[in-house]
């Protein structure tokens, strides 16, 4: 059984339950043993280095210290930003000792940072750790006939430098997770647009422009709903979706559900285990294309080996 | 008056450099960044101007544009320049030399994103973590805008979408030190 430190995110805890619980259910089917950062920090998110220098190193760097506590050699993160609040923490930190002894001096309790625990995200996590044969592996409940554009959003695979996985521009891992669980991922040229992210409070106008453009080009690959595996990508596209409605003058119908929610449907939990209620755009009516016949198949993808040859280039 | 053949020294440009560990003149202003960015047309500056300025030595110019502070880091520009310049690690440079010089742009979208995330940190020094139904009412509040996303609230309280509790961390007090040790270290520089 393969051993995991999670550290969910405050949002996990929060906004996207949904989630939280349902990466729980997949995680239990693939015979991984989750064990929760005890006494975890919040990372920070785009506030602590929007406004300071310190605090942003300092805060996941409390986190990293905590996972080095405990035996496993990952930390699987659930949320996006967290995930690239830690992992550029520990890239600065591995690169510049002198800097990491400084940043430590805020953290008195904890201990030293040691530098040896590895920061995944889950959608690398299942990637690279669990593979697609292993997850396809564990259907029970093909998807077959779903049509579904994957939107990874910025931070699962920038910077480059700092993630290390997949494409920054194209990338093709939760498409191929997605075909493993037997749907189609469409071909969807907004994957890495951002939505917009915290503006949602602080700048609306702004998400309600750029998820509206997002949101527009998965209707047009023919999508029935979006797979996310960012908390804050999915509340931007999912509960702006009504206002972004409204301006544009369209209807989209187009709900906005974590990979990890996919792959638990598949893996045979019921519906009710995805939480439906918590969805502002309805699941339901998307998820009834199951088991149709898709009589053209989509093509003008980039075949898996294409990207692998050309990940291995940059 | 400027003699011929004197050179200035770029002081604006030379802290920007030091700070981003970029070098700012390596920029030959094709404008890849602004085509890329989501936001540049939301930004009076696009970053490819704000590169131009900051290589004039434009500071005040740069520290009252409202840039660095539409920037979302998303990372699509520093992707994408052929000169390979951390974009996003340079506007945060400049605002974070603006936030030390006590530069406030006075641009509405400005106070409104500064108070934002004045009130997130607010959250995390009180309870280590985030609280976000308290930060949203906190941020209304705060901006004298009270029945802002109203319409959302039926729907996402009821559906359970905004948990009306919160958790906070065990050592709250650790949390706290650290702020304070971390603010200091801001300030000693």
């Amino acid at each position: 059984m393969t051993k995991l430190t999670y550290f969910p995110g405050c949002s996990a805890h929060g906004t996207s339950e949904e989630f939280d619980s349902t990466l729980k259910l997949v995680m239990k089917s693939l015979d991984v043993e989750m064990e929760e950062l005890p006494d975890w920090n919040c990372c920070g998110a785009t506030s602590a280095h929007v406004m300071t220098e310190n605090l942003a190193l300092a805060l996941p760097l409390r986190n990293l210290v905590l996972a080095e506590k405990l035996d496993n050699k990952t930390m699987g993160i659930a949320c996006a930003s967290c995930y690239s609040r830690m992992k550029s923490t520990k890239v600065e930190m591995d690169n510049h000792p002198e800097l990491a002894k400084k940043i430590n001096s805020t953290i008195v309790e904890e201990g030293e940072y040691k530098g040896d625990v590895d920061v995944k995200s889950m959608l690398q996590f299942f990637y690279e750790d669990i593979g697609t044969e292993t997850i396809a592996g564990k259907v029970t409940y093909p998807l077959k006939g779903l049509k579904i554009a994957c939107y990874y959003g910025c931070l699962l695979t920038r910077p480059k430098n700092i993630t290390q996985f997949d494409s920054p521009e194209y990338p093709m891992s939760m498409d191929n997770i997605v075909e493993a669980l037997g749907a189609t991922a469409t071909p969807f040229d907004f994957k890495t647009e951002c939505c917009g992210a915290s503006f949602s409070i602080s700048d609306t106008e702004i998400v309600l422009s750029l998820s509206g453009t997002i949101l527009e080009m998965a209707k047009e690959s023919g999508a029935h709903l979006i797979a996310v595996a960012c908390p804050l990508c999915q509340s931007n596209l999912d509960m702006r979706q009504p206002d972004i409605a409204k301006k544009r003058g369209k209807k989209f119908d187009l709900p906005v559900l974590y990979i990890t929610q996919l792959m638990a449907l598949a893996f045979g939990y019921p519906l009710k285990d995805l939480k439906p209620s918590k969805h502002i755009i309805p699941i339901e009516q998307a998820l009834s294309h199951i088991g149709e016949e898709i009589a053209t198949p989509e093509v003008k993808k980039k075949p898996k080996k294409a990207v692998e040859a050309e990940s291995e280039v940059e | 008056m400027i003699a011929l053949g004197q050179q200035i020294e770029n002081k604006f440009l030379t802290a920007v450099n030091k700070k981003s560990g970029n070098n700012i003149l390596d920029c030959y202003q094709c404008g890849k960044c602004v085509s890329t960015c989501p936001v540049s047309s939301f930004m009076d500056f696009p970053p490819r101007e704000i590169m131009q300025m900051i290589k004039l030595g434009l500071k005040d110019e740069t520290y009252m544009a409202n840039s660095m502070w539409f920037c979302l880091t998303c990372a699509a520009c520093s992707g994408r320049c052929p000169r390979e310049i951390d974009i996003p690690r340079v506007m945060e440079s400049i605002r974070h030399l603006a936030i030390e010089e006590n530069v406030n742009p006075d641009d509405p979208h400005v106070k409104n994103i500064r108070k934002f995330h004045e009130i997130f940190l607010d959250m995390v020094r009180r309870y280590g973590r985030n609280y976000e139904l308290r930060m949203m009412a906190e941020f209304n509040i705060r901006t004298r805008n009270l029945f802002k996303d109203m319409h959302l609230a039926p729907k996402a309280l009821l559906k359970g979408k905004i948990p009306i509790g919160h958790e906070k961390v065990k050592s709250a007090k650790a949390i706290q030190r650290m702020f304070k040790l971390a603010e200091k270290l801001e300030n000693t520089k």
